[in-house]
C-alpha cells in the first residue's frame, strides 16, 4: 500500500551528550493503513536526519491512537553503532540484527539446576553433566 | 672607625639599591631577638624542672620537631642564597619540600585533634595545680587522673523534652522528635466538603433536571446533548485520563505497561456497537413499573437490577 502516504513528525528532540544519542518522540500519520513497520520508519528517519549508517537507529513503543491513523512512539539515533551497542539494551540490539539471542533450551537449564542442587562445593558441574547424562542415555 | 665609614657606605649604598631589603632586614633582626629572648626565658625554666617535659602528646611533640627542622632548613636555605652558592641539587631544598608537604598533610588532622589536646592541656594544668597545692596526697593523683578520663558521658547528654523547658519565656516550642512539614495550604475537611458542595450545585445549574427547568422559566431554547456512545461520560473521561498518561509518558521518555484491568476497560469502552451502546441502559427500571400480563395488582415484581457488572458502572453516591 505504498500510495497511502505516510507522514513523519518527530517532537521534543533532545540531543542526549551523556549517552552519545538523539532521542525524540515520533508520531506516524498513517491514514487507511493499519500500522507502519519499524524498518520502513528507520529508513524514513535515516533520510530525514541524513544518517549514514541506519544501524543506529532505534524505533520502539509504538501505540495506536483511538479510531487509527496516528501512532505515537520514541525513537533514538546514536552517534556510532559502538556507543548503540554499549547503551541499548539487549532485546533491541536483537532486534536490529546487532546481537544474536542465544537459545537456550528451558528444560535443560532446569535440570542443570536440579543436578546442581545434589553437589555441594566446589561444582564440577561439568563434568558431572557428562557423566549423568551418560547415564541417563 | 675605618670600619664604622665602610659600614656606612655600605648602608647607603644599600638603602640605594635595596630599601625594601633593608626594611626586611631590621624586622627579621628585631623579631630574632625576641624569639632569643623568649626562648631562653623558657629553657632556664625547664632546667629549673619547673615544666615536667617527659611524656607529652607525642603528636604535638612530632610537631614541633618537624617545624624545627623546617627552621633550620630556611635558615641554612638563606645562608646559602646570601652567599651567592647554588642551591641547585642540594638535598636541602628536597628536605624544605618534604617537610613542607608533611605541615601541610598535618593540618586536618590538627582541627581533628582540637578538641582532645585542648581538653588535656586544660586538666593538666589543673592536675598540676593540683599537685602544687596538695602535696603527696593519694587523692590529688585519683582526682587528676579522674580529670583526663575521656570517654564519652552518657549523664552528660540532653533529653530532647529538656531543651524545651530550657525556653521558660512562656514562647512555646515543639519538642523535635520527628521531621514534619508545616502544611499551610491543607484544608480541612470541613473546607474541602464545603468546596465539593458548590462545586455540585454549579455542576447541576449547567446540566441535569435544574437546567431543563431554568432554561423552561427562562424562555431559552432546549439543548440536546449526546450522551451515547463516544460522547458518553464515560468514555470522555477515559479519553481525559488516557491524554494525561500519554503526556507524562512523553514527558519521561518510557511507557507505563497497561495492566489487565485497564485493558479489559479499554476494549468495553471502544466496542464500538454502532451508536446503540445506552440503549438498554435504564431498560428494567422502564418495564418495572408497567403492568405486565398475569399479574396479579398488588404484587410488583422485584428485578435484579442488573448484574454486578452493571453495578460496577453505577455512578457513585454523591454524599456531601
Amino acid at each position: 500500500m505504498a500510495d497511502k502516504a505516510v507522514t513523519i513528525r518527530t517532537r521534543k528532540f533532545m540531543t542526549n551528550r551523556l549517552l552519545s544519542r538523539k532521542q525524540f518522540i515520533i508520531d506516524v500519520l498513517h491514514p487507511g493503513r493499519p500500522n507502519v513497520s519499524k524498518v520502513e520508519l528507520k529508513e524514513k528517519l535515516a533520510s530525514l536526519y541524513e544518517v549514514k549508517d541506519p544501524n543506529t537507529i532505534f524505533v520502539f513503543k509504538f501505540r495506536t491512537h483511538f479510531g487509527g491513523g496516528k501512532s505515537t512512539g520514541f525513537g533514538l539515533i546514536y552517534d556510532s553503532v559502538e556507543n548503540a551497542k554499549k547503551y541499548e539494551p539487549k532485546y533491541r540490539l536483537i532486534r536490529n540484527g546487532l546481537d544474536t539471542k542465544v537459545e537456550k533450551s528451558r528444560k535443560q537449564l532446569k535440570e542443570r539446576k536440579n543436578r546442581a542442587k545434589k553437589i555441594r562445593g566446589v561444582k564440577k558441574t561439568k563434568a558431572s553433566d557428562a557423566a549423568k547424562g551418560g547415564k541417563k542415555k | 672607625m675605618m670600619e664604622e665609614t665602610k659600614n656606612l657606605d655600605l648602608d647607603r649604598s644599600i638603602k640605594k639599591e635595596a630599601p625594601q631589603l633593608a626594611a626586611l632586614l631590621k624586622e627579621m633582626k628585631g623579631v630574632l631577638d625576641t624569639v632569643t629572648s623568649k626562648v631562653q626565658a623558657l629553657t632556664a625554666k625547664v632546667k629549673a624542672n619547673d615544666f615536667p617535659t617527659a611524656g607529652g602528646i607525642s603528636y604535638l611533640e612530632a610537631k614541633h620537631l618537624l617545624l624545627l627542622n623546617y627552621c633550620q632548613s630556611l635558615v641554612y636555605y638563606s645562608l646559602r642564597k646570601a652567599k651567592g652558592l647554588s642551591i641547585e641539587k642540594h638535598p636541602v631544598v628536597q628536605s624544605l619540600i618534604e617537610i613542607r608537604l608533611f605541615l601541610e598533610k598535618i593540618r586536618p588532622i590538627d582541627q581533628k585533634m582540637e578538641y582532645q589536646v585542648q581538653k588535656l592541656t586544660r586538666d593538666i594544668g589543673r592536675a598540676a595545680e593540683q599537685l602544687n597545692l596538695k602535696e603527696k596526697e593519694s587523692e590529688a593523683t585519683e582526682k587528676s587522673e579522674d580529670l583526663l578520663k575521656y570517654h564519652p558521658n552518657p549523664e552528660m547528654l540532653v533529653s530532647r523534652s529538656d531543651m524545651m523547658a530550657e525556653d521558660g519565656n512562656a514562647v512555646y516550642r515543639p519538642p523535635k522528635i520527628a521531621p514534619t512539614l508545616m502544611e499551610e495550604d491543607k484544608m480541612s475537611k470541613q473546607e474541602r466538603n464545603a468546596l465539593r458542595r458548590e462545586k455540585e450545585t454549579q455542576r447541576r445549574a449547567k446540566e441535569g433536571y435544574m437546567k431543563d427547568l431554568i432554561d423552561d422559566l427562562e424562555g431559552r431554547p432546549e439543548e440536546v446533548r449526546e450522551n451515547v456512545g463516544n460522547e458518553s461520560r464515560e468514555f470522555i473521561r477515559y479519553q481525559q485520563q488516557w491524554e494525561e498518561r500519554a503526556q507524562r509518558e512523553e514527558e519521561l521518555f518510557t511507557r507505563a505497561p497497561v495492566t489487565k484491568m485497564e485493558k479489559k476497560k479499554e476494549k468495553h469502552l471502544k466496542k464500538s456497537r454502532d451508536g446503540l451502546l445506552a440503549l438498554t441502559d435504564g431498560f428494567f427500571d422502564e418495564i418495572k413499573t408497567l403492568p405486565l400480563e398475569g399479574d396479579t395488582g398488588d404484587q410488583t415484581k422485584n428485578f435484579n437490577n442488573g448484574s454486578s457488572a452493571t453495578g460496577r458502572l453505577k455512578k457513585r453516591k454523591r454524599r456531601y
